[in-house]
């Protein structure tokens, strides 16, 4: 029992090493498999050994079931299987589950690879298990991979302005996340690791200038950009906001337009 | 017979001032809802403000109420904290919160005499925020040496236990900007914040006090700022603004020579002198009350405080009073001598004696059977009910205005504690504001102690 239980944390630690390892051993090819089981109050315990017991009859294959201790999602390798194939034992698979685990409802993204995917075309497809809505399988393409998904936080007390600023942001291809005040900001930067943080400066909580600040001292890999899009328009606050390392100054009432602009500048 | 007119002249008289209230509330609401106050907060075109706040041992609430200060949605202002020689941590929890270091050699721009400034701090990071370190001289010293560092040409005086609402100082601005030539002063609502949640320096969730003191002052507040300033402001006869929260020209305050230290009642003085002064040169003025700039306060919640606060008013009024005293009735002097100071005089200061004199007549008229106990009945009757009258009206300004207390049972709470005001409060205020004017007697000048509470243990305690 204590084995195991070294070992998942093993796998917890660098699950998605262990996965890039597995995907390059097979030389000629094979089919990923992300799988998250919503709605399941017995936990994942019990699927991990269920899909375990699923891939052990397959014929051919010997991988083993990875799962991320952090988000609860499976991974699975099926070497050697083209799309079709592998959709049809995914089909299996679900079909298995739901016969086994009553309150389960499992959630698949699929892929077939020819190369060893990065990091983050795995993190995004484990992220798209995870958030689905349809339990449909979702088939991963190239496409999805390659699509820009840069993640933008946008922090103002405004709910107009928020929902505005979500729904073009959204229409552009970015995945946006809203925060109300300074403090909430704070604690979601760690956490969702936003590419770009688009803020006003009138904050509740914490004003604009320390409010970036922080953000810079924040311990994350990549600190974000960080645009500001605010009411204040006196010089002063302006070249301020510049010597604190902002990326760029935006006032309202804005174009959005030349937001836009502006934005995919930064992110490029 | 003589209680019997001055309650009625009294009475008269404040229902004129209540009218006057309900003539502006439309156009104070109007203003207040319909105002773009988030493009204005962003304006380049806004006159900067100093804000100065005087602490004395203010270690619990200080850290809070600066960081309520720092994030109000206004173009270009300083913060000021002026640490009176506090016994306590007050500038230890400072220098903590905001990392600040001693300003090797600070430029102090006005030359008002205060007591010895000991140390200016600062912290780049927070650039709007400078605080003062000196040897205790008072509030008024405070003051004045706050508006010797200060560099813009508004100032603000906030004491250090209120939090201001985010938009109170661009709504005051507003105001300000609407005639800023004349303007010399402007009084902001105060309101009382006992029994709401306060969050990140921040009103969250406001309701009624819990306890009886603080809801009495409650009601008091709401009269006397919505239903008498609104009114006076009409008549350009404001004789105070509230020392919690005030907007003044820091031309003006300099050329009447600042705060008057080394009395209680600094907030009416200054007033009383701006006034003097315009008037004495000859220069269009007004005094402004700005109802929908609201700072919340922390009322004193035990009989003893309270006391004591009542008595230091009482002293400070009869000492501006007597200080001011040739205005009194001086034509000069204009609607503020003709009409406010001999109202002050009469109807707030000798307020206690008349109605000792006229209670005790009345007992007399009894006594020898002179009366009969009808008249007794119909006369408080009639006191009552007119006293009664101006709280609803101010009630219902506050309805017609601001809902600010959302809550059902809140009004109906508010509706009963007018009524009870009558029976025990104010006779209360009669005597405390007596034992003031004893006091000033006997020239006891102390302050009196103000034991504050944090912010956060009251949330826990509501």
């Amino acid at each position: 029992m204590s084995q195991s239980a070294t070992l998942q944390r093993v796998q917890a630690v660098d699950f998605y090493g262990r996965l890039e390892e597995e995907v390059r051993g097979h030389r000629n090819g094979t089919a990923l498999l992300f799988l998250y089981c919503a709605g399941d109050p017995s936990g994942t315990d019990a699927e991990l050994t269920e899909v375990q017991s699923f891939v052990d009859q397959l014929s051919g294959v010997n991988s083993e079931v990875l799962r991320d201790v952090s988000t609860g999602v499976l991974a699975l390798t099926l070497p050697g299987y083209t799309l079709d194939a592998a959709h049809y034992q995914a089909l299996l698979l679900k079909q298995h589950l739901q016969g086994r685990l009553e309150q389960s409802d499992p959630r698949i993204t699929l892929a077939a690879l020819t190369e060893t995917p990065s990091t983050q075309t795995m993190k995004q497809m484990a992220e798209a298990a995870r958030l689905s809505t349809s339990s449909d399988i979702h088939i991963f393409t190239q496409e999805e991979a390659d699509r820009d998904q840069s993640r933008i936080l946008i922090v103002d007390q405004d709910a107009t302005v928020r929902e505005f600023l979500q729904i073009r942001l959204a229409m552009q291809g970015y995945e946006t996340l809203e925060a109300v005040d300074g403090l909430e900001a704070l604690d979601l930067i760690p956490k969702w690791e936003p590419d770009l943080v688009l803020t006003e400066l009138n904050l509740h909580g914490i004003d604009g200038l320390p409010f970036i600040h922080h953000i810079q001292q924040l311990k994350v890999k990549e600190p974000p950009k960080i645009v500001v899009l605010t009411e204040k328009r006196v010089e002063q606050t302006i070249s301020q906001c510049f010597q604190n390392g902002v990326d760029d100054y935006v006032t309202k009432p804005f174009s959005p337009v030349e937001l836009d602009a502006r934005i995919r500048r930064c992110l490029h | 017979m003589v209680a019997i007119y001055y309650v009625m002249a009294v009475s008269a008289l404040y229902f004129v001032i209540l009218l006057f209230s309900f003539r502006n509330i439309r156009d104070i609401f109007r203003r207040a809802n319909y105002s773009k106050y988030n493009t204005l907060s962003g304006s380049e075109l806004v006159p900067s403000v100093s804000l100065l706040v005087p602490a004395y041992n203010e270690e619990l609430t200080i850290a809070e109420n600066v960081r309520c200060l720092m994030t109000l949605n206004y173009p270009t202002y300083e913060v000021i904290v002026i640490n009176d020689g506090s016994s306590d941590d007050t500038l230890q929890v400072l220098i903590e919160e905001y990392g600040l270091t001693l300003l090797p050699n600070p430029e102090l721009r006005g030359n008002i005499h205060t007591h010895k400034m000991r140390g200016i701090y600062y912290n780049p990071q927070y650039p709007q925020l400078y605080v003062i370190d000196k040897e205790n001289g008072g509030k008024a010293d405070s003051l004045n040496a706050g508006i010797n560092l200060s560099r813009y040409p508004l100032i603000s005086s906030i004491d250090a236990d209120s939090l201001l609402e985010k938009d109170a100082l661009i709504r005051m601005a507003r105001m300000y900007m609407e005639n800023p030539e004349e303007t010399v002063a402007i009084g902001g609502d105060v309101r009382i914040a006992n029994g709401c949640v306060i969050e990140n320096g921040e009103v969250k969730d406001v309701s009624l006090p819990r306890r009886m003191w603080p809801m009495f002052q409650s009601i008091e507040y709401l009269k006397a700022f919505l239903g008498g300033r609104i009114g006076w402001s009409h008549l350009n006869g404001l004789i105070i603004v509230s020392g919690a929260f005030g907007m003044f020209r820091k031309d003006y305050v300099i050329a009447v020579g600042g705060y008057r230290g080394g009395y209680p009642g600094e907030d009416m003085n200054i007033i009383i002198k701006l006034h003097r002064y315009m008037l004495e040169n000859k220069i269009k003025y007004r005094v402004s009350f700005c109802p929908e700039a609201v700072c919340w306060t922390q009322a004193p919640d035990s009989y003893n405080i309270l006391s004591n606060q009542r008595k230091r008013w009482g002293r400070g009024n009869l000492k501006n009073m007597i200080e001011n005293r040739n205005m009194l009735f001086n034509p000069k002097y204009k609607v503020m001598g003709l009409l406010t100071m001999p109202y002050n005089v009469i109807f707030e200061a000798l307020n206690p004696y008349f109605r000792i004199t006229g209670l005790l007549a009345l007992l007399g008229y009894v006594m020898l059977d002179m009366t009969n106990w009808q008249v007794l009945v119909v006369f408080g009757l009639v006191n009552f009910l007119s006293g009664y009258l101006l709280s609803v009206g101010a009630l219902i300004l506050e309805e017609m205005a601001f809902r600010r207390y959302t809550k059902l049972s809140d009004l109906v709470k508010m509706l009963l504690f007018s009524a009870l005001k009558f029976v025990g409060y104010h006779q209360l205020g009669v005597l405390w504001r007596v034992q003031g004017h004893i006091q000033y007697m006997q020239n006891n000048n102390s302050w009196g102690t103000m034991t504050r509470q944090s912010w956060k243990d009251k949330n826990e305690a509501a």
